[in-house]
């Protein structure tokens, strides 16, 4: 500390490291200490008993807690990687179009305007066993006698879930994938066909490499907001049935407001803001070095 | 056959493949939400029915009239939900691009210590799930007594949105040459000066975008926004559509038309900004 006057850009960065200070991590240190109680709401004398890490024993004894975070696990797994190849088809389709791109640019965009909960509840109607379009599509079209109970058997009702997902967010990809490949110099694409290679070889060691931190950009806002999914999840299923479509966070929703056991939700809360974090810094990473190769290379 | 026909007859249908698919993944994308349109101005029987009724047979406005009619004729509060939306989402908008401004011309104009360990300091506390930080704001809020206000969504929502429109606008403000406000600032303008003359004319449909986007990120959250709102005090449209569930039933209609309400303004202000937001979260991708 030399000096009276601090730096410039810290005090352009203040405001907003002290909102985030006050709403975001003040929240979480108190949550954390609660974590080490057995505090519930309908108790308010309980936050003050400390039983250090019951809580978090209890859990990694939880078969329920176990399950659903290798669930969430699962389907962030399978829906960031679907969501990645169809973007980037997407976007090559879109790409490759002579005529109305700016049409079909826009049209592309149109799940990223509806919000989550939408999501959730247009495709609980869609996927609806009596009523759904998807259903009665299948019946008409004489694919199926029977309804398919979509929400009501545990597999399906997690496919239902994933293609929910997949659907909402798979523009975001694909409208970064698109904007990388638009902004690709044409030279290199045309030097490589000349030279003999395959459209294969060409996409995989020529369009790829310059799209990828395109693709990285998507993958990081995507992983920062990771938790949308709790919104789709909880309004089509609220984790049923029976449990089978229950994921990290509808359960940390479930044991702290239905069942009102705040110190151990937190404790599990703190499970799933460490995966989102992993996520999320892993991608960043990755980016950051997909920048570093694309520079070193244009 | 030559090799000239059979390498047209290729490309044809190349052609048709790819128009066909480009066909399909639209409607794909289009279809989920043009039937919720469909079925916003049906009556319910023929939502209902059984075998299902492909054509609609009658189109009536009457889901809309009975959900702007009140309470009691089969309505809900939507008026007081969409205020609520409105006040929240504009507020809380304003003031994370006022903050988002500052800390974006910070990462963009000056280089300090630990610049990238901060901005994935600032990105890592978006990551916290919605659900996860409701519990300690929600036990904080009570004790606060700013449960079910509009301040406490407010700034709930302004510190959702910052780390995003701090990135949002530092990559507008990189696409701003440095040269022009230092010419600015050697033609005798303050820093403060050149900022708003120069850097900030440029930036702004950057700027613009960066708070459509956060705009629209309140009007359609509902993970906060379901546990620290419990009345029409504060209740906004994404948890309002809640209002159509009951037990066992749902009144498919009636959402339809909801949500119909709410995508609207998401709809047009998306259209609006799609070039920019683009623009500004890539970027700096290809030249770190």
């Amino acid at each position: 500390m030399k000096g009276l006057k601090p730096s410039a850009p810290f005090l352009l960065l203040l405001p907003a490291i002290v909102v985030l200070a006050a709403v975001v991590v003040l929240p979480l240190i108190l949550s954390l200490y609660s974590s080490f109680t057995p505090f519930r709401l309908t108790r308010p004398e309980t936050f003050f008993v400390f039983i250090g890490f019951r809580n978090y024993l209890s859990i990694l004894s939880n078969a329920d807690f176990w399950w659903a975070f290798g669930r969430t696990v699962l389907l962030l797994t399978i829906a960031l990687n679907l969501e990645m190849l169809l973007g980037l088809g997407l976007a090559m389709l879109v790409e490759k179009a002579t005529r109305g791109q700016r049409i079909l640019r826009t049209l592309m965009m149109f799940p990223m305007m509806f919000s989550p909960i939408l999501v959730g509840f247009q495709f609980k109607f869609m996927f609806n066993d009596n009523i759904g379009l998807v259903n009665n599509a299948l019946q008409s079209l004489g694919i199926t006698q029977d309804a398919i109970p979509w929400l009501i058997e545990g597999h399906l009702a997690f496919i239902a879930i994933t293609i929910a997902e997949i659907w909402s967010s798979t523009s975001i990809f694909a409208i970064l994938i698109l904007a990388g490949l638009l902004a690709m110099p044409k030279e290199p694409i045309e030097a490589a066909r000349v030279d003999g290679c395959t459209p294969w070889q060409t996409f995989r060691y020529v369009t790829w490499p310059f799209v990828m931190p395109f693709a990285y950009i998507a993958m990081t806002i995507r992983s920062l907001d990771v938790a949308r999914a709790y919104d789709i999840v909880k309004i089509i299923t609220d984790g049923g049935p029976a449990g089978r479509t229950e994921l990290l966070w509808t359960l940390v929703g479930r044991t702290a407001y239905s069942d009102a056991r705040m110190g151990l939700a937190n404790a599990m809360a703190y499970f799933s803001i460490l995966l989102s974090i992993a996520f999320t810094v892993y991608f960043y990473n990755k980016l950051a070095a997909a920048r570093a190769q694309i520079g070193a290379e244009w | 056959m030559d090799e000239n026909a059979s390498a047209r007859l290729t490309r044809r249908a190349l052609t048709v493949a790819h128009r066909v698919s480009l066909f399909l993944a639209m409607l794909v994308i289009c279809l989920p939400g043009i039937w919720i349109v469909l079925s916003s101005l049906r009556p319910t029987v023929e939502i209902m029915a059984k075998p299902p009724v492909w054509i609609p047979q009658e189109v009536s406005l009457d889901a809309y009239i009975a959900m702007f009619s009140g309470i009691g004729k089969g309505g809900i509060p939507v008026l007081d939900y969409f205020r609520n939306s409105l006040i929240i989402s504009v507020t809380s908008t304003v003031i994370a691009v006022a903050i988002g401004m500052a800390g974006g011309y910070a990462f963009a104009r000056y280089r300090f210590r630990g610049k990238s360990g901060m901005f994935l300091g600032l990105m890592l506390t978006r990551t916290v799930p919605g659900i996860a930080l409701s519990l300690p704001l929600f036990f904080l809020y009570v004790r606060l007594g700013i449960i079910d206000t509009h301040i406490g969504m407010i700034l709930a929502y302004v510190a959702l949105n910052v780390p995003f429109t701090i990135w949002l606008i530092d990559g507008f403000f990189r696409q701003v040459p440095k040269d022009l406000a230092e010419a600015a600032q050697i033609d005798g303008c303050t820093r403060w000066q050149a900022f708003w003359q120069v850097e900030f004319p440029l930036a702004r449909p950057g700027i613009a975008s960066a708070a459509i986007f956060a705009f629209l990120t309140c009007w359609n959250e509902f993970a906060l926004a379901s546990q620290l709102t419990r009345s029409v005090n504060s209740k906004t449209l994404p948890v309002g559509l809640l209002d159509y569930t009951a037990e066992f039933t749902i009144d498919w209609r009636g959402m339809c038309a909801l949500a119909v309400v709410m995508i609207i303004p998401a709809l047009t202000l998306t259209y609006i900004v799609q070039k920019h937001l683009v623009g500004g979260l890539t970027s700096g991708a290809v030249k770190g």
